[in-house]
This record gives C-alpha cells, structure tokens and sequence, in this order.
C-alpha cells in the first residue's frame, strides 16, 4: 500500500466517523463542529485528487464561512431537542425506506461500475510546479465566462434576498448620529441670559 | 504535485498530537481528579442559570453573516483570475469586471436599504 493510499484511508476514515457523528451527536453545536470536522476530511481527499484549489476553497469558504452562519443559527435558535425528538418512533418505518431509496440510488449512479478505474483511466500524476489553480483560472474566465457571469448574477439574487427576507426596520430604536454631535455649533445648545445682579443683603 | 502539500500533512499530524497530548496528560494523567457534584455544577460558586442558554436573537446577525458568505465566495473568484491574469488579457479583466460590477449592484442595493446599519 503507498504513503499516498494510506492517507487516503486515513482522511476516509475520519470523514466517515464525523459524518457518522454528524447525524448521531445529540447536542446540535457538537453535530455543526462534526460537520466541519467532516469538510476538513474532504478537503484533504480532493487534495489527494490533485484538485487543490477546490481543496483549499473548501476550508475558506465552507469551514470558513458557512459553518459559522451554521453555528450562529444552531447557537441562537432556541431548539427543544426533547420536543425534536417526539414521533421518532413513529417516524421510523417511512425513514428508513426514504434512506434506502436513497442509498439504493446513489449505489446506481455514482457506484464502482459507472466511476470504477475499468471505467476512467487512473490520470498519471502530475508535476511539482502542476498549478490547479492556473488551470482552472485559464477555462473561468474565456471558456466559461457566461456561466462565471450567471454565478455574480445568483449571488446578487442571494443578496436580494437575504434583504428582503430579513431586514427589519425598528423606527422605535433610540440612537445618536455621531455626524450631527460632531457639527453641532456653541450657538445651538448654550443661550447666554443677561439678568440683574442680586442685591447684597 | 502533492509532494509539495507533505508540510501541510506534517504540520497537520504535529497539531493533532499536540492537542491530544494536551488534552489526555492535562486531563486524565497529570492532573487530579476527584470530581464531586458541586465542581461539576455550571458555576461552583454563585447562582445556578435562571433560564436556557438557546435563546431567540434577531434575525440581523444572520443578514450580517449572509452578507459576509457572499462577499467572501465572490473572493475564491478572484484568486484563480489573479494567478493567470497575464494569460487570459483583456477579456478576462472583461469578464471580471462585469462580474465585480453586477456584484457592486448588490453592494449599492444593501448599502442604500440600510442592511449595514445597526439603528
């Protein structure tokens, strides 16, 4: 077995365990930092697949961003796992047969006699100086530069949404515009009285 | 190719030994352990929590967050474009000029309603 197959195993191992707790831990937040223990593992998969720019997108993007906005939204829901968890029983039977319809399907499409090695050829190793990055920079933006044009026009739809789906207006909010503190003259708040000076008794 | 991610494979085999080391000599070889039920309250001394900690927060940290996953996948686009700048010439400088331009569109839309403001 090569140093490169052991690693493999390795980071396959790891990723089965953690997605494995993903979806066993009890607490959410443990079942969210599984996950991102599970994106870490794949990404040094990918790595081994010589797809580095992928790779290294995948912690920035996913471990990076994603699973924060994941943490964030499982740390401030207020989820009653008790109450999560009534009907499970109940829920069993049409569970399984949703899982086993499912892995039956991905057995079909994505197993070894469609993506086997007697399928694709094993692609000879690349080059130390081989840049993924380059590559995939050279196809973007000439060859694939309407669909790279479709993904700034997907994420301007998310940013859209993400405004009209969450933006609220709290016109009862008290707060102070630091530009009007700053351009407020003497004349505006201090008025100078003249008023007769008190006897002395 | 993946010679050269060997430092990266060191570097993680170094952290996890480390940090289970740590974790397994401070906490189960070193230190002592005599445990009772008052050491492993929440806080040992001082009220125990009135409520839970999950608590519903506004929705405006998830509009933040969300903004800052956009902006931040509009970023990975710009690492590959940086790197064959040379080769890909005008046009690409183009194509990624409409890209940032449609994307600045957004940046002025969340700008103008107001997402960035906290009131």
């Amino acid at each position: 077995m090569s140093f490169t197959e052991i690693v493999f195993y390795a980071f396959s191992a790891i990723m089965i365990t953690a997605a494995l707790g993903v979806i066993s831990a009890r607490n959410p937040v443990h079942s969210a930092l599984f996950l991102v223990l599970t994106f870490f593992a794949t990404s040094g998969i990918w790595l081994l697949l010589e797809a580095e720019f992928l790779a290294i997108t995948l912690v920035l993007v996913y471990v990076g961003a994603v699973m924060v906005l994941f943490l964030f939204v499982v740390m401030m829901l207020d989820i009653n796992i008790t109450v999560m968890r009534q009907g499970f029983i109940k829920y069993l039977p049409i569970g399984i047969l949703v899982a086993l319809v499912l892995v039956t399907q991905m057995v079909l499409l994505v197993g070894p006699e469609n993506f086997g090695l007697s399928q694709f050829a094993e692609p000879a190793l690349k080059a130390a100086d081989y840049s993924n990055t380059r590559e995939l920079g050279r196809v973007i933006y000439t060859d694939y530069v309407y669909p790279f044009e479709v993904a700034s026009v997907i994420l301007l739809v998310a940013i859209v949404a993400a405004i009209a789906l969450t933006m609220r207006r709290r016109p009862e909010t008290k707060y102070q515009t630091p530009i009007k503190q700053m351009m407020v003259k003497k004349s505006d708040r201090l008025r100078i009285v003249k008023m007769q000076a008190e006897e002395k008794q | 190719m993946l010679e050269n991610y060997l430092p990266v494979l060191i570097f993680i085999c170094i952290g996890l030994i480390t940090g289970a080391a740590m974790v397994v000599m401070g906490g189960f070889m070193l230190a002592p352990r005599r445990p009772d039920p008052a050491k492993n309250s929440p806080y040992e001394c001082g009220f125990e929590a009135f409520e839970d900690a999950r608590l519903k927060f506004d929705v405006r940290y998830y509009l933040v967050a969300i903004l800052f996953i956009i902006f931040d996948l509009e970023i990975a686009f710009l690492f590959p474009w940086a790197i064959v700048l040379e080769d890909i010439g005008v046009f690409g400088v183009v194509a990624m000029g409409i890209f940032l331009g449609i994307l600045v569109i957004g940046f002025i839309y969340e700008w103008k309603k107001g997402a960035l403001e906290w009131e």
